[in-house]
């Protein structure tokens, strides 16, 4: 089976990689436009990454397993990170959490069956004078409640 | 020079010295994990901490450089306390193996336990769990749960081979080490990842569960199975596991030497030692026409007659009728005991080599050259000539032949009726073979490791080693074998 | 939001936006300054203003640009630390998505102090919206020749990289944000060498937090004297005091280096949440050792946080209410450093855990009467003995915990050991 990039992704890696002094350096930011487009890091997508960037693939998948946000396998339409550090814990996100979980009916860190959500909880996001904070997917939420947090799924497309 | 303190004692040392080997000069060693002295200080076992007075916090001694009037202290309290620390945070996921562990008896977590341990346990959550028996490549087997991750092995894989295979994965507590994907250490230095190893998260299944580390013997010596001439070290036990057997071998690491094999052997050097193991001749066989095969360990009578044969085939200038085959195996001792018999006493010209065919050199230590002494016999004017197949010219009467590489040349039947169509043919040998059956007079021999004298190596170093394993019981040296040959021939050796 | 005229955080919803910024008054400094000034008199101005580094350490900034050996033509770089991971911090995400142009200003004449060609902006993974919005002004700011080739016409030259991170607080410690841009593993360096010796790619290295830099413009705008004159000697400019937890009011508050605490808490964020006295206050980031009510009267400066053993480090401040039980507190400052341990070294890789495994028995009941000694005695272990600060980050603040709070910790092992 061959790995194979949308036309506009596989022009921006070809960029990008001439923008940096060593080739190495290109794969963080290359891991996010695959991720992007497939939604995860296959073994097809790690070769293919390997031999863009002339890495042995052991180091691709060293990295990989590195940083919580490179997925290996396919995340939720929805990936709602919830922040479970001080100052949210300290706003409630315990029980937004435990909300979560029974409104979707996953464990943090599932996903749906359906493959529409995918819920997480993280450690800080920076977002700390809006606690309790979420993300889904790129968007900051926060301060959430749980009714707000109903309101918010509901309205995603 | 800079001049320092270690401890509270003097010393001189050239700028650049770290303090670890800086404390080594003064036969003191720090405790490391994950530095070896093969690769650039790493920093992450912080075994090493030593007080350097005057700074705040411990230093790494491994990787801290030497500065002049530095006092360094490697065993104040808070030395031994950082050193409890650390083997205490390693000990408090690693699994209770020493039991089945075989790195036990030379375990760094063991001894370290032993001399800077000493601490009761605190330890009482549930050990993080991990895979046990994961195979690398080559028989070795990779146990996570002892793994301390000094990434030695990573390193070596990656500066020594170059090959990479294996990497470090996850993160933080869950980090490990692990195999590519489809990958499997299949390069010729896999053996050296055991050694480098400081507990037992990489062992060998060549010497696993086989014996334990306190009962070897061991005996240094210069590895033959190709012209570098690497130094190594043979562990074997006497007499173990049965009583009456003489000795067994169970396995070869290699002995540091900057100027040959710097920390390292090759898996084909390494694992040979199974050479020095099996088929071994161990009585002399005697066959006379007509007469039934004997077998004796009478060397007095054999060498006799082999005074005896050579005598009476080269008196009255008929030199040309006797043959022998020499090889690249021989020390430069018992070489310079041929000359000295074979060329400037006896005049032959019919001398031959037969070595180990040539193989592939592996860019690291293991040369083309399969023979260990190849530089020494050309120091010593011998060329390495190949005999022919249908030679020697005309017929032989007597034909001596040292070692068994004549197989690698002719195929066996050639090469037994080669034997066959000599007069009277010497097989000097210290494994069994179809040539066996085919010479008259077989003579055991010794293995290089189980002699001593001198081999020189391709860079033209000559390397002296002792006998690092007792021979078998009926077997000789060549060099004693020609000692006694020219005592008999009335050749003074010198 | 701000206690003093707004200087660091405009208002204004387009404030973001290269005109507005430019309204401000923005870029002007930076034109003058790579017009007319030289190099070393931008690095003497920094120095004179007493600009602190704003990401944890304090290291003065001045002085850390002339590490750089300026010999040799060999290319040097610039990393901003954009990677803002540190718990109850978020003034870097504020000034990027409020005003990325101040930023670029400064890249700009930190970049020209040292002789820098390129810098990278890294920046973590969750602020994926403000990259877009950082790499949005690049361009804006590209199209107008405030980057890219001959700056302002001048015969500077500087490219700006924007380059996110992947979900790891270790990569916000310098040498792993390094080893981060590589494309590596986020494995913190050995240090010497430095990274303004050998660092990106092995080259001559800067790496400043976003408000360092951000500053640096209001030191050419308004003076390097003002700047200083608006600190404390040796410690000169305005903080960025990011205030959550059991306050009234949280939030972003730009004050004077050396505000006391007790201001920043009650004058500012309203004092605590209705109902709640103060238990704790995290000063500077969850890093920084706990504080008491009783030390809420300590000036915010790095010497007198240092002094009372905690420390000023990214200005976070974490209110904790009386109604928290503490051990809930030090179970999520243990789990947090033990998720984000890189597992380098041995004291961090295996203390975070082990300490968030007693955090963890010792809230579910199960704790031990000499547990706390235990973790006093394992974070002692790490303190001072790992690779990289992250050691002392998760044993300092859990060393203050169970020395501050042992009273509470004992009852709640007390009453866990009755229940069994």
């Amino acid at each position: 089976m061959t790995f194979s990039l949308s036309a506009g992704n596989a022009k921006r890696i070809e960029e990008l990689v001439r923008r940096y002094p060593t080739k190495e350096a290109a794969l963080l930011p290359v891991l996010h436009i695959l991720q992007r487009e497939k939604g995860y890091i296959s073994p097809e997508a790690e070769e293919w990454v390997a031999a863009t960037l002339d890495l042995p693939p052991l180091r691709v998948r060293e990295v990989l397993s590195f940083y919580t946000l490179l997925r290996r396998k396919p995340a939720g339409k929805y990936v709602i990170q919830v922040c479970r550090n001080i100052s949210c814990f300290l706003a409630g996100s315990e029980d937004i959490i435990r909300h979560l979980e029974s409104r979707l009916g996953i464990k943090a860190g599932e996903t749906t069956a359906d493959g529409k959500y995918t819920l997480l909880a993280v450690e800080c996001l920076g977002n700390c004078d809006h606690a309790p904070c979420l993300m889904i997917n790129d968007d900051d939420h926060g301060p959430v409640s749980e009714d707000t947090v109903d309101a918010i799924l509901k309205g995603l497309p | 020079m800079i001049s320092i303190q270690v401890d509270g004692r003097a010393l001189q040392v050239p700028p650049g010295t770290t303090v670890l080997k800086a404390a080594e000069q003064m036969g003191i060693v720090i405790p490391r994990f994950c530095y070896h002295p093969a690769f650039e200080p790493e920093g992450s076992c912080r075994m090493c901490l030593v007080e350097i007075e005057g700074l705040p916090k411990l230093d790494l001694a491994c990787s801290t450089v030497v500065r002049e009037g530095m006092k360094i202290w490697t065993s104040t309290p808070k030395v031994i306390e950082a050193r409890k620390d650390v083997l205490a945070f390693l000990l408090a996921d690693h699994p209770l193996d020493c039991p089945i562990c075989d790195k036990a008896g030379e375990c760094f977590l063991q001894d370290y336990y032993d001399k800077h341990g000493r601490y009761a346990s605190r330890f009482s959550e549930v050990k993080e769990k991990k895979r046990k028996k994961i195979p690398i490549g080559k028989g070795l087997l990779l146990d996570r749960e002892r793994c301390v991750l000094c990434t030695r092995c990573v390193r070596f894989l990656r500066r020594v081979t170059g090959t990479g295979e294996l990497g470090v994965f996850e993160r933080g507590v869950k980090a490990e080490i692990g195999i590519g994907e489809g990958m499997a250490i299949r390069n010729n230095y896999s053996g050296n990842l055991v050694d480098i190893c400081p507990v037992g998260a990489i062992t060998d299944g060549d010497f696993r569960f086989k014996t334990r580390a306190w009962f070897l013997e061991k005996g240094r010596t210069v590895c033959p199975r190709c012209s570098r001439g690497c130094n190594i070290v043979i562990h074997a036990v006497r007499g173990y596991p049965l009583p009456g057997r003489q000795r067994r071998i169970y396995r070869i690491v290699p002995a540091e030497n900057p100027e040959v094999n710097g920390y390292w052997i090759c898996d084909f050097g390494r694992y040979g030692y199974h050479d020095i193991e099996d088929n071994r001749l161990t009585t002399i066989v005697l066959r006379t026409d007509g007469r039934p095969e004997e077998k004796t360990s009478d060397w007095k009578d054999v060498i006799t007659g082999l005074a005896a044969d050579i005598k009476k085939t080269v008196e009255n200038g008929r030199s040309s009728r006797m043959a022998v085959v020499l090889n690249g195996y021989l020390t430069n001792e018992e070489l310079a005991a041929c000359r000295r018999i074979f060329v400037d006493t006896l005049g032959l010209r019919n001398i031959f080599f037969a070595d180990p065919k040539p193989g592939e050199a592996d860019g690291i230590l293991l040369t083309a050259d399969r023979a260990p002494n190849g530089r020494g016999a050309a120091a010593l004017g011998f060329s390495p000539t190949l005999p022919e197949p249908e030679s020697p010219p005309g017929s032989t009467d007597l034909l001596i032949v040292f070692g068994l590489h004549l197989l690698e040349h002719l195929p066996a039947e050639k090469a037994a009726a080669w034997f066959k169509q000599a007069g009277k043919t010497y097989l000097l040998a210290a494994t069994s073979s179809v040539l066996d059956r085919a010479a008259d007079v077989v003579l055991p021999t010794a293995l290089p490791a189980e002699k001593k004298g001198s081999y020189t190596n391709i860079a033209g170093l000559t390397q002296s080693f002792e006998c690092a394993v007792p021979a078998p019981r009926g077997s000789l040296p060549e060099a004693e074998i020609l000692a006694r040959l020219a005592a008999e021939l009335g050749v003074e050796l010198g | 939001m701000t206690g003093i005229p707004a200087t660091l955080i405009p208002t204004g919803e387009d404030s973001f936006r290269l005109e507005a910024y430019l309204g401000r008054g923005g870029y002007e400094a930076a034109r003058t300054v790579l017009l007319t000034k030289k190099p070393q008199e931008v690095m003497e101005e920094v120095k004179k203003a007493n600009l602190r580094g704003r990401g944890g350490a304090g290291f003065p900034a001045g002085s850390k640009w002339a590490f750089v050996p300026q010999a040799g033509d060999l290319p040097k770089y610039l990393c901003v630390n954009a990677d803002e991971g540190e718990p109850g911090t978020f003034k870097d995400r504020v000034i990027m998505t409020r005003d990325p142009h101040l930023l670029l200003e400064g890249i700009v004449l930190a970049s020209y102090a040292v002789g820098i060609h390129t810098a990278f902006i890294y920046i973590r993974a969750e602020y994926e919206s403000i990259a877009r919005r950082l790499e949005a002004a690049i361009d804006e700011a590209r199209e107008k020749g405030f980057l890219g080739a001959g700056i302002f016409g001048s015969g500077f030259d500087l490219e700006v990289l924007v380059h996110r991170g992947a979900g790891s607080y270790i990569c916000g410690e310098e040498t792993a944000l390094l080893e981060s841009i590589e494309g590596k593993r986020g494995w913190p360096r050995l240090k010497p060498p430095f990274p303004a010796s050998v660092g990106l790619f092995r080259r001559p290295t800067v790496i400043n937090n976003v408000e360092t830099i951000a500053n640096v413009p209001l030191i050419f705008r308004y003076g390097a004297e003002w700047f200083a004159g608006r600190g404390l000697p040796r410690d000169g400019g305005t903080r960025l005091f990011g205030v959550s937890g059991a306050v009234q009011k949280p939030g972003l508050y730009e004050l004077p280096v050396g505000t006391p605490l007790r201001t920043i808490i009650y004058d500012w964020a309203g004092g605590p949440a209705a109902g709640q006295g103060i238990k704790a206050v995290v000063p500077g980031g969850l890093s920084a050792p706990f504080l008491t009510p009783g030390e809420l009267d300590i000036p915010m400066d790095y010497e007198s946080l240092a002094r009372a053993r905690s420390m000023l480090g990214s200005a976070g401040i974490i209110v904790i209410g009386d109604r928290t039980p503490i051990i809930d507190i030090l179970r999520i400052v243990a789990r947090f450093y033990a998720h984000e341990s890189c597992g380098q070294c041995t004291p961090c890789r295996i203390g975070t855990t082990w300490i968030s495994k007693i955090a963890d028995r010792i809230g579910a009941g199960g704790g031990a009467p000499d547990d706390l000694d235990l973790i006093r005695h394992l974070a002692q272990g790490m303190k001072g003995k790992t690779l990289c600060p992250m050691g002392d980050a998760a044993a300092l603040p859990v060393l203050s915990i169970v020395e501050k709070f042992g009273k509470e910790l004992g009852e709640t092992i007390s009453r866990g050991a009755e229940r069994r």
